[in-house]
């Protein structure tokens, strides 16, 4: 079992490059070039992504309208139905070989559940999982999404966990009254009880709640160094 | 030599898969490896790898299929190789199918009638008996088998069945007298998820009333003669039952889980009907407010409601509900409750009746309202003397007042 975990933070990046990155990442990730599991964090420029069981009509804006926003739209592999990401919202994209820990995506959906509700509960957030979904709620509104692609045991895609995200942009893709999708975020859930570094110790919080639940030594690290023989580790990958 | 591809267990539990997507087609080649399918549960995608190579010759279970863990979902062959026979095995129903409830094959007769005339040609499985052949042709033709007649032995449907099939657009037009099918948008999707989500696990018991609204009715006249704006009787409604939420606390709560939540203030979630579904916004703190002000609130929140403005805020936090059919002529019906409240208060029209007032008939404007309550948080006594409580005020309108 890979008891090193490899956390690279991308800072601000645009969807597609880290897509790019992600398959090129689990890729190596499959052929052994990676020894380690990696766990990217990123922040992206507002997008919309359409999961695999998205139907085209779940994105009640028009495309050219998002666009008009600068708001991309991008159809993916992932599992899940369409998700925002944008400003203020930490993306992670575990890439882990689930062969050395246990080759159960159920079990995997759960993990990064609990890996996210530790990330929570030190700001005194109590993260819920909700029966019958994927994904953590806090209070019935939904705080975290997680969709994931496996090839080969290897994962890609993640989770998205909003922290200081503008929750307007939901209304955008999911135009629903209905609490049940009401989505919230870290700052809107702490108010003025949110730390002035909020963003900063959200993504410590998820490197430890990784490192918990996952039993992992969480070591960071910059792209360049990830260790393994090929080099080509700045990404532009296969796509 | 043939590769036959089987379901794969995304964890140890699972017992059936979902083909979500084909990403090689029939008669394609592929080489060990090649990506052939993407099967699915709730939020992760798993690819279905080809492990061995050839053509793909044979997929037995369509996107958006389902098959349980190990059953043969395609053949991979030599272009030429005869796979009759693995495929053939196949075509019947697995071992599994036969613990499905409602599938009977011995009994066809009895199955649930369905729009399709073509029951005969359809497996419990949900798969339609069809020649290779007339499989093919369909697909050229851009036509559904499930919409077809069978005319060979056991109603199986073959090559001059899909030939005297009118074609797509015609066999559309011809279907639309009967069903249409709708992917449903993501408000129906949730808004399905939510009522499952709710009278599946949340024990619902109903209670229904009849009131007299002759004096209700009265003072709305009297009060929109001499007021600016219009009020409604809903909103004559909205601000009874927040009064009698008030002195009835134990039906202004949220069941949730571990503890029971009761609020003091009455936040009166109203469902709106819009386009493509409901929306509920919330009048906050409706017991304090004028009957004016609520009137001017739950019109502007109607109208955001339909031009979908509503902020996140203003369609959550709701303490009990309210929904109102009698502008469509409903006289009674019962509504769903929206988790975590515990109420909802479903309201029909004001109607004339013939009613029994001191012995005699007379004709007074009635209405009838049904309360679903949360039987975990409310029993019948208290919903009901909730009930009577609301029934005392709209028949005596002044408590409003009070």
């Amino acid at each position: 079992m890979s008891t090193d975990l490899a956390v690279v933070t991308l800072g601000r990046a645009a969807y597609a490059e880290t897509l790019h990155l992600q398959r090129d990442l689990a890729r190596r990730r499959i052929s052994g070039d990676l020894s380690r599991d990696l766990l990217l964090l990123v922040e992206h420029p507002p997008v919309v992504t359409l999961g695999r069981s998205t139907q085209p009509q779940h994105l009640a804006t028009p495309r050219e309208f998002l666009a008009a926003r600068g708001i991309e739209v991008h159809e993916i592999e992932r599992g899940g139905d369409v998700t925002f990401h944008g400003p203020g919202q930490l993306v992670g994209y575990p890439i882990y070989r689930l062969s050395e820990h246990r080759e159960d995506l159920h079990w995997f959906l759960r993990q990064l559940e609990q890996a996210l509700i530790e990330t929570l509960a030190p700001f005194g957030i109590a993260g819920e999982r909700r029966a019958g979904f994927t994904g953590v709620w806090t209070g019935g509104r939904k705080i975290a999404s997680i969709g994931i692609h496996v090839r080969q045991w290897v994962t890609w895609h993640g989770f998205a966990l909003n922290v200081t995200t503008d929750l307007s942009y939901f209304d955008l893709i999911v135009p629903c009254g209905i609490p049940d999708v009401v989505m919230t975020s870290m700052q809107r859930e702490l108010d003025a009880r949110a730390p002035r570094d909020l963003w900063t110790r959200a993504m410590e919080g998820v490197m430890l709640g990784f490192a918990e639940v996952f039993g992992q030594r969480p070591q960071l690290l910059a792209l360049e160094e990830l260790a393994g023989g090929s080099g080509d580790a700045g990404g532009g990958g296969d796509g | 030599m043939a590769t036959k591809v089987f379901m794969e267990a995304l964890s140890p539990t699972m017992e059936e898969g979902r083909i979500a997507s084909w990403v090689k087609q029939e008669g394609e080649s592929v080489a060990q490896g090649d990506v052939l399918a993407e099967v699915e549960t709730d939020k992760a995608i798993m690819e279905l790898q080809a492990r061995g190579e050839g053509i793909l010759r044979k997929i037995l279970v369509p996107a958006g299929g389902t098959t349980e863990v190990g059953g043969l979902v395609a053949v991979i062959a030599a272009a030429d190789e005869d796979i009759a026979g693995l495929v053939a095995g196949q075509q019947a129903p697995p071992a599994g199918a036969a613990a499905r409830p409602a599938a009977a094959p011995a009994a066809p007769a009895t199955a649930a009638p369905r729009p399709p005339p073509a029951a005969g040609a359809r497996e419990p499985s949900g798969r339609v008996k069809a020649s290779p052949l007339a499989r093919r042709l369909a697909s050229e033709k851009g036509l559904d088998l499930r919409g077809l007649d069978g005319s060979g032995p056991g109603g199986r449907i073959i090559k001059r069945d899909v030939l005297a099939a009118p074609t797509a657009a015609a066999a559309l037009q011809g279907k639309a007298g009967e069903w249409e099918d709708v992917i449903p948008t993501q408000l129906r999707k949730t808004i399905a998820r939510r009522l499952v989500q709710s009278l599946g696990p949340v024990p619902h018991f109903f209670l229904t009333t009849e009131i007299d609204m002759e004096r209700a009715l009265d003072a709305r006249e009297t009060l929109n003669a001499i007021g600016d704006g219009k009020i409604s009787v809903n909103d004559i409604v909205i601000k009874v039952v927040a009064m009698a939420l008030r002195q009835h606390r134990e039906c202004n709560a949220w069941w949730q889980d571990d503890h029971i939540r009761y609020f003091d203030d009455v936040h009166i979630a109203m469902a709106v009907a819009i386009e493509d579904g409901l929306i509920t916004p919330v009048i906050r703190a409706a017991h304090a407010k004028s009957l004016r002000t609520i009137a001017a609130e739950s019109r502007a929140l109607a109208e955001r409601a339909r031009a979908r403005k509503l902020q996140p805020e203003e369609y959550t936090g709701g303490t009990f509900s309210l929904s109102n059919l009698g502008m469509l002529g409903i006289d009674e019906f019962t509504a769903v409750i929206n988790p975590p409240e515990a109420g909802i208060l479903a309201v029909g029209a004001v109607t004339e009746k013939p009613v029994v007032v001191d012995g005699a008939v007379t004709v007074r404007r009635r209405m009838r309202v049904t309360m679903s309550c949360d039987h975990r948080v409310i029993d019948g006594a208290m919903g009901a003397r909730f009930l009577q409580t609301v029934r005392r005020m709209l028949e005596q309108p002044l408590a409003i007042v009070w």
